[in-house]
């Protein structure tokens, strides 16, 4: 199968991020444009643009299913790259895809919807014996299931909506009192966010760490993974801060995590780019928690420590081609930390910041890596998400990673936005963190303050702001104004003006 | 304070922050700047269509106004942001006089200025909340309206929920003042 | 003073008797009250050492009404003076609250009239820095008739120079009413008070209880009754505005503006920004303030009445160093309706430009008029009048930029082309028509909504339709209704160059006593 051009379903850095492999690999690229930033950044470095300036729907652009068909038919485009968030799982667009012939640079729509819901994956991974938090096996029925199942696995537990994710429809519960309650609550909130109120029950893990096993297979039957990476630096489900490879994996360890990650992967025939998730306790037992059928916002870490281009490899095993390498082959050189630059408030709890990046000057370095999707004069907008860069560092080891990190988020600037900059100091200045102690309940426990000021900064701005306060007067009182030229006037004027008085 | 062709009077201020901490600074535009009693030795680069930073103990300061209104500043340095009134000597005793003669926290309701629906409320009760920030979306005449507050103090109770229909001149909000 | 001689030794007694009367005991009674005295009110407002004294030895009226305790004072309880504000001439009076409560008796009065006169006949703007417990009662008559004789050369005044007073203290009674009719009103927050009827009366009458600051204080005058124009936290920051305020007004209505040495700056990288500011959305607001501030000198924009009826902002600001006014409706509150309170704000402002010869900008975007029983019952439509007929009878340049929405009757009554603006620009965003697409669509297509299966659908696809077809600068554009559609980045220079051929602007105007504005 041939790919002469790629249609990026997608915006900002990872838009970028695809049009810059499609390149390299004398691909043509198609970007779409809306009419909430059509000045955006992804828009000037594509080949072509599809103009959704007048789409009028309800639904956002990126998630017009038929709309992007069509619009890939018209203009004769052979593949589709979804990038993440938007239609990147979305087993009813892969299927539309493979209907209309377009390839889908991605897994397959079934491998998509199985590992989508989660009851049915839970399924698969304990037939194929991969470790799992017990609970229920699919959906609860009733509230006294429930309260079966949770006294047979033991308190806590967690109710979890089948469709769920980002935290809604989740219930934790401590005692047996209170399950049958919050079965309710959670099957309700399930109903009403994603319009399935189906609810299933598991052991809850208190504050486990999130490890993730970035896996690859072809449509050959071959599937390998490329290590873990740890995203245990989270707010409310969202990943701040990600690593590769784990502080606390060993060798041995790893091998078998990563055998359980193909195990599932090959449950469903799986290809192309996916990553499946364990939950790691502090006893270091693991179990599996979910698959993401998709390339992932922290794909660069395992990029910066294996050197490989895995969109690169998306888009060739979408063409059919064969792993590049063997499991045997596959090297980790070194450490990468990932840091999302999101445009929010640190201090005032992480809401958003928006605005306009008025200037920005990025750290330069053979070992850093910057994925963004603006420049100078872009605009963060509340349409889309917040994330403005992720800065990626390398170093020979953890501590070196950590260190050339410091020395590239000081020379991180951006003006005109509240970005996440001084939280990350936050936590490379942590003594866990730095000891590769922390899990992801490490923001609200470890965390007191989320932001690092330095000894003298509020001194500084202390200074600064009296220095332009007493400026500003300077500059208005010394400032000479010319009311004399307010006299000079036209003679024509002049006179007709005393006249009318 | 400044005043008289800008020629006297420009040697201290006081830059007090909202949490009470108060930066004594003595001639800021002179030669030598002293900051609480100690000689500041830095230096200011200013460049309004690029980055102004301060070097300050051979590091840079990545330093931007984000809001100032009058004497109120919002500044931010390297990222994290402080908020500061400037004072005089004669301002700073009058602030101190006037805060021990006026303690009396009172309620300001905040009302619906236009009949229409809520869209969103951005404040919970019992939180702290500044003048000018945001507190509920009101959806009317198809726009919607970000109402804000016009005091700063704290959320003492709040009478709407998302999606109620509310009338003119109701009690959306009640703030007890800082 | 090495000075001898009978003549002499009288004018070193007066000096004593002078400094006695401005001992530290009473400027410290002033600044407890986190007030400052006259005098240094005086000293921060004017240029060092310019300011002079007139009639500092004037004694109140001799005859003691044998009613109620006087103590008599040198000066009356007014400073009154003329000195240079950043190098112009200007004639101020400053209320004393240490002499008598700064109350207002004959002769405290008849100063005040005589600086009136003198900054009239020498066309210099007239600060007031008002602080006094109102008239004094000891003087009966004699203080009611200075007030009139004080609120009758501000009218005269009006339109002729520029009049401002600073309230810094009390200001209750007939007093309020100079400061109303006066061209800017400063408050200090906390410190200063203006109404009719005090608490007390309040109390007795209507046996409300209601605290000064909550009745007349800052904070009530520039939020609700819009009477203050700014209101600053300290009394220094307030003189310092005052300052600012006159830099960019001119001395009488004669002179043109002032002018400062501009930076030139034409397009940088922020300018661009300008393209990117109005939201797609037509529902989505945003801050025309940036408007403002991308468009004018840097740092150059003055806002008046800030914070009072704040879906329209107006105030000053320079474009290359000249002064000009703006009115912006402001999409961020009330959509940016035009409502009774916006409308006297703007057409008050706009009144005052008017007179002193300072060129109008209007930035536009406006959805309509405010709609509800409210505003009809209180009489929107003579209020709207109000911003209308100042438009349509100003004769300095005035020129239009329609931001986006520019619906309806407010389409006319914010400076169209066919009220006599000069020129009318209109950035690619901008819908021009007689509604907006939904309402219109609604009476336009009434049947074919109410016979469609999916009406929702259909209203949105017309809705679309429309504003591609009508709601766009184009249609307006090729009718001759707007000069020029540009480009939002290039708004500064268009105004610029728009603004330079209309400096010789004059237009004759039917000679009348004056016209008849709907008040």
């Amino acid at each position: 199968m041939e790919i002469k051009s790629i249609l990026i379903a997608n915006r900002g850095e990872i838009a970028v991020r695809v049009i810059n492999t499609a390149r390299k690999m004398g691909i043509e690229s198609w970007v779409i444009k809306t009419s909430k930033e059509p000045n955006a950044f992804y828009l000037t470095q594509a080949d072509h643009i599809i103009d959704f300036s007048d789409h009028t729907e309800e639904i956002s652009e990126f998630l017009d299913i038929e709309a992007i068909i069509k619009a890939m038919k018209d203009n004769n485009i052979s593949a589709v790259h979804p990038g993440y968030g938007f239609l990147a799982e979305s087993p009813i667009f892969a299927e539309r895809c493979d209907d209309e012939k377009i390839i889908y640079i991605g897994p397959s729509a079934d491998a998509i919807y199985r590992m989508g819901n989660k009851t049915i994956a839970k399924e698969l991974a304990r037939k194929h014996k991969v470790p799992l938090l017990g609970g229920s096996k699919g959906n609860l029925s009733s509230p006294d299931e429930a309260v079966k199942i949770a006294n047979e696995i033991g308190y806590p537990v967690i109710l979890k909506a089948a469709s769920g994710g980002g935290g809604r429809g989740m219930r934790i519960v401590e005692e047996e009192k209170n399950v049958a309650k919050m079965f309710k609550m959670a099957s309700s909130e399930a109903e009403k966010a994603f319009n399935d109120p189906d609810v299933f029950v598991e052991k809850y893990v208190r504050n486990p760490r999130h490890i993730e096993f970035q896996i690859f297979g072809d449509k050959h039957g071959n599937i390998i993974h490329l290590g873990e990476r740890e995203c245990s630096v989270q707010r409310k489900h969202q990943k701040l801060i990600e690593e590769s490879p784990s502080a606390v994996l060993d060798e041995k360890l790893r091998k078998k995590m990563g055998a359980a990650a193909i195990n599932i992967a090959k449950s469903v025939d799986y290809f192309s780019a996916g990553t499946v998730e364990f939950l790691l306790d502090d006893k270091m037992e693991f179990s599996f928690m979910e698959m993401n059928t998709r390339i992932q916002v922290e794909h660069p870490v395992t990029e910066m420590i294996t050197g490989l281009d895995l969109i690169e490899w998306q888009i060739r095993i979408a063409r059919g081609e064969e792993l590049p390498l063997k499991q045997k082959d596959v090297k980790i050189n070194g450490w990468a930390i990932e840091y999302r630059i999101n445009a929010e408030d640190v201090q005032g709890g992480f809401s958003p910041s928006l605005g306009v990046i008025e200037k920005i000057s990025l750290p330069r370095s053979k070992n850093i890596r910057i994925d963004s999707g603006v420049v100078e004069g872009s605009s963060i907008t509340s349409y889309f998400d917040s994330m403005v860069a992720k800065l990626i560092v390398h170093g020979e080891n953890r501590e070196k990673a950590i260190l050339y990190s410091q020395n590239a988020l000081k020379k991180f600037w951006i003006k005109g936005i509240k970005t996440t900059i001084p939280f990350c100091n936050a936590v490379l200045l942590n003594k866990n963190f730095r000891k590769g102690k922390y899990d992801t309940s490490f923001l609200t426990k470890e965390m007191t303050k989320h932001y690092h000021e330095g000894q003298d900064d509020e001194m500084l701005a202390a200074f600064f702001a009296t220095y332009d306060f007493v400026k500003e007067i300077e500059n208005v009182e010394n400032k000479p104004v010319d009311f004399d030229k307010g006299k000079n006037i036209a003679p024509w004027v002049l006179k007709k003006r005393l006249k009318s008085l | 304070m400044a005043n008289h062709n800008g020629k006297t009077e420009k040697e201290k201020f006081y830059a007090c922050s909202t949490k009470g901490k108060k930066f004594e600074v003595v001639n800021p535009l002179g030669e030598i700047v002293k900051v609480k009693g100690k000689k500041l030795d830095m230096q200011i680069v200013e460049d309004p269509d690029s980055f102004t930073y301060i070097i300050y103990k051979k590091k840079k300061y990545h330093i931007e106004i984000l809001e100032k209104s009058q004497n109120k500043y919002t500044v931010m340095i390297n990222g994290v942001w402080y908020n500061f009134s400037i004072e005089t000597p004669i301002s700073y005793k009058r602030m101190k006089t006037l805060s021990k003669v006026q303690v009396v926290s009172r309620i300001e309701n905040i009302m619906a200025p236009m009949p229409g629906k809520i869209l969103d409320i951005m404040v919970e009760e019992n939180g702290e909340i500044k003048e000018g920030e945001p507190l509920f979306i009101l959806e009317a005449m198809k726009m919607q309206n970000e109402i804000v507050s016009n005091v700063s103090g704290k959320v003492k109770k709040i009478n709407i929920k998302n999606n109620d229909s509310v009338m003119k001149d109701d009690v959306m909000i009640e703030i007890e003042k800082a | 003073m090495d000075v001898k001689g009978r003549n002499f030794t009288k004018f070193l007694d007066r000096e004593k008797v002078f400094e006695k009367q401005n001992n530290q005991e009473i400027v410290d009674k002033q600044h407890s009250r986190g007030k400052l005295t006259a005098r240094e009110r005086i000293h921060i407002l004017f240029d060092e050492g310019t300011f002079e004294e007139i009639d500092a030895f004037v004694a109140p009226v001799g005859e003691d009404t044998g009613f109620g305790k006087m103590k008599r004072a040198y000066g009356d309880g007014v400073i009154i003076g003329h000195g240079r504000i950043s190098n112009r001439l200007t004639f101020a009076y400053a209320q004393d609250f240490n002499v008598m409560g700064g109350s207002l008796g004959e002769i405290h009065a008849t100063k005040i009239s005589k600086i009136q006169d003198m900054s009239l006949k020498m066309g210099a703007p007239i600060i007031g820095l008002i602080d006094s417990g109102g008239a004094r009662i000891q003087e009966g008559i004699a203080s009611l008739a200075g007030y009139a004789s004080i609120f009758y050369r501000n009218v005269q005044a009006s339109g002729v120079i520029p009049q401002i007073s600073v309230i810094m203290g009390p200001a209750a009674g007939g007093a309020v009413y100079s400061p109303s009719i006066t061209d800017f009103v400063f408050m200090t927050n906390k410190t200063s008070y203006m109404f009719v009827t005090g608490p007390n009366v309040v109390k007795e009458v209507l046996n409300e209880d209601v605290t000064l600051e909550d009745l007349g204080g800052a904070g009530v005058h520039s939020r609700k009754t819009g009477i203050a124009n700014l209101m600053y936290e300290d009394e220094e920051n307030t003189l310092f505005g005052v300052k600012k305020l006159l830099s960019y007004l001119p001395s009488n209505n004669l002179d043109n503006p002032p002018f400062i040495e501009g930076p030139t700056d034409d397009i940088d990288n922020s300018r661009l920004k300008l393209r990117d500011i109005v939201p797609d959305d037509a529902n989505k607001p945003y801050d025309v303030k940036d408007v403002i501030n991308l468009i004018c000198d840097k740092g150059s924009f003055f806002e008046i009445s800030e914070q009072f009826a704040q879906n329209i902002v107006v105030g000053f600001a320079r474009l290359e160093g000249k002064t000009i006014g703006i009115l912006a409706n402001q999409p961020k509150v009330l959509a940016g309706t035009l409502d009774i309170n916006s409308s006297m704000k703007g057409a008050r402002f706009v009144r005052f430009c008017d007179s002193f010869n300072i060129p109008i900008l209007t930035l536009e975007d406006v959805p309509g008029f405010l709609p509800g029983v409210d505003q009809e019952h209180n009489g929107i439509i003579r209020h709207g009048a109000k911003l209308l007929y100042a438009y349509a009878d100003a004769t300095v340049p005035r020129i239009t930029v329609i931001l986006r929405k520019s619906y309806g009757g407010a389409y006319c009554v914010m400076n169209s082309k066919n009220l006599g603006g000069d020129f009318n620009f209109a950035w690619p965003t901008a819908e021009i028509a007689v509604m907006g697409p939904e309402g219109a669509v609604a009476i336009l297509y009434k049947r074919e909504l109410a016979e469609s299966k999916d009406p929702m659908k259909l209203k949105k696809e017309l809705a679309l339709k429309y504003r591609n077809e009508i709601a766009n600068p184009y249609v307006a554009d090729e009718k001759g209704y707007i000069d020029e559609v540009i480009d939002p980045a290039n708004t500064r220079k268009k105004l610029i160059s728009a603004f330079e051929a209309l400096e010789n602007k004059h237009v004759n105007v039917p000679s009348r006593k004056h016209g008849n504005i709907p008040l």
